[in-house]
């Protein structure tokens, strides 16, 4: 095909939605409520699964170590906790960073009493925390046969029920965000072939005068597109302003949300370049794809 | 050229819409296509066309053999004839001179050409003053008049006019026939599907009658404006 006629048929494709306007608009406004519901749906399944990942990551193996230790135990123990393959971290914290702690967090008549105690009775501990999570019991055992360690104290129960969380909210938001994308498809092919079923004639004319097949489709390729591109682009708007609105919210006014983790919610910077790709990317495929296959059945003439 | 073998057509329904057909129109030639309603005119032109396929026989149209004629080439057969319908099948969103220029475009046909073989088309059929006008603003002559100069645009070797007249007042019928006439002397053969006998008998000329899927009439007749 000549450069010339390939301009004429983006040219022609670029016409067609302003000629087509009232259809244009209709699968403008179908691909961008999808887009929408699938990428607002995505975000929060990513943002949750973080969250449960940043409560994870918090979850600690507490070690306790025995009495009367030398600092060469205290290090050597350290080295060897340090060499399990699961040991993310390891940070010492001493008896008296512990009582300085647990004073501090004290009431003030608490405070008074224990300030005539002369006697630290908090042990030295290692706070270790672990790649996997679903491991912790396991690395916690392996601890607690090391030579100088008193006792270990893992919150596994808490950690269990964080991974069934995890793996039900998993299978939730991934069953919730396939059926969203078949819902939109279904509607989105139902609008791209009505927009195409009302230019059948246009289609028909072109196939008696002598058109391949590849000559219709391109302008409606283009056209399809071009109308899913300016929905991605409208999805991202929309999805920005709600995105960082929420995040505000939960940043700045929940500030105990941050226990649980929720300061680890994404910033929309973090996500943009994706969140930009994913949406131009499926809102010209299925627009382009899609009209260009409900070209095809109005082509056997 | 367009030849018909021992052409036979049964629908799915079962009805026989051309029984055994035996036809030659010759490069050249003008032929008037008449018959009753349901005496199978449309199926010809669609055979022709290659919009369906004979149930038996074969058809040739301009050197194609249509029964060895891939999907993929419908294309090229297509682009050697003109179609011209009753209801014009104008583009409705291109103007008259985009949808004249549309089947050079659909051929590749060099910019420069179409710069200047539209205008004169549409000047041949008497719209250079509209040639910027959209089909709804035209009348039904002058809609016909369009699908008459896309139908040519193309030089192409057979034009097929089918009840180009069907749509448009009796006065505007003897111009389009007369342009056609004017059309086939230089050269181009014309297959012209009609119910109207005072036109065929007016202009003359060959006379294929159909009827019940079989001719019942193919001669040459004179025309009655050669005797005035």
């Amino acid at each position: 095909m000549k450069i010339s006629s390939m301009r004429y048929l983006v040219h022609q494709g670029f016409k067609g939605i302003w000629k087509n306007r009232m259809m244009s608009f209709a699968s403008f406004c179908i691909m961008l409520v999808s887009l929408l519901m699938v990428g607002i749906s995505v975000l929060l399944a990513i943002n949750i699964n973080r969250i449960i990942g940043g409560i994870e990551d918090k979850s600690e193996v507490v070690v306790q170590i025995a009495d009367n230790s030398t600092q060469q135990q205290i290090d050597d123990l350290k080295m060897k906790i340090g060499g399990l393959p699961n040991v993310n971290t390891i940070e010492f914290y001493s008896k008296e960073q512990a009582w300085e702690s647990m004073v501090k967090d004290m009431s003030k008549e608490e405070q008074d009493l224990f300030q005539y105690a002369d006697d630290n009775f908090l042990p030295d501990t290692f706070r270790v925390t672990v790649h996997d999570i679903q491991k912790m019991t396991e690395t916690t055992t392996q601890i607690d046969t090391f030579e100088n360690v008193a006792s270990t104290r893992s919150p596994t129960e808490f950690t269990d029920t964080l991974i069934s969380i995890r793996r039900i909210l998993g299978i939730i938001s991934g069953a919730i965000v396939v059926a969203l994308i078949v819902v939109c498809l279904i509607i989105i092919s139902n609008t791209t072939r009505a927009s195409v079923f009302a230019r059948r004639k246009e289609i028909n004319i072109m196939k008696y005068v002598g058109a391949k097949n590849s000559f219709i489709r391109i302008p409606f390729f283009i056209e399809g597109m071009v109308v899913g591109l300016l929905a991605a682009a409208g999805a991202l708007g929309l999805t920005k302003f709600a995105y960082e609105g929420v995040y505000s919210i939960f940043n700045n006014d929940f500030k105990l949300w941050s226990v649980l983790g929720v300061s680890n919610l994404y910033s929309f910077e973090d996500l943009f370049l994706y969140v930009t790709i994913a949406y131009a990317a499926a809102g010209a495929l299925i627009g382009a794809i899609g009209t260009s296959f409900s070209t095809g059945k109005h082509l056997n003439v | 050229m367009v030849e018909f073998k021992d052409v036979s057509v049964t629908y799915s329904s079962g009805v026989d819409a051309l029984n055994k057909i035996n036809l030659k129109i010759n490069d050249g030639d003008f032929a008037f296509v008449v018959g009753p309603s349901g005496a199978g005119k449309s199926t010809l032109i669609k055979l022709v066309l290659k919009e369906i396929d004979a149930t038996s026989g074969e058809v040739i149209v301009n050197g194609f053999n249509l029964r060895k004629l891939r999907r993929g080439k419908v294309p090229a057969l297509r682009r050697t004839i003109g179609v011209v319908f009753q209801d014009f099948r104008l583009i409705p969103t291109m103007t008259v001179y985009e949808n004249v220029a549309f089947v050079l475009r659909v051929i590749d046909a060099p910019a420069k050409y179409i710069r200047s073989r539209v205008p004169y088309v549409i000047n041949l059929v008497g719209l250079s003053d509209k040639s910027k006008s959209y089909p709804t603003e035209l009348s039904g002559g002058e809609q016909q008049r369009v699908a008459l100069a896309r139908a040519l645009v193309n030089d192409p070797k057979l034009i097929i006019a089918d009840e180009p007249t069907g749509n448009i007042d009796p006065a505007l019928s003897y111009e389009i026939v007369g342009l056609l006439k004017g059309i086939n002397e230089c050269g181009t053969t014309i297959l012209m599907v009609t119910h109207e006998h005072e036109l065929v008998r007016y202009f003359g000329g060959r006379i294929i009658n159909i009827n019940s899927g079989s001719i019942a009439f193919d001669e040459v007749i004179g025309g009655t404006n050669e005797n005035k």
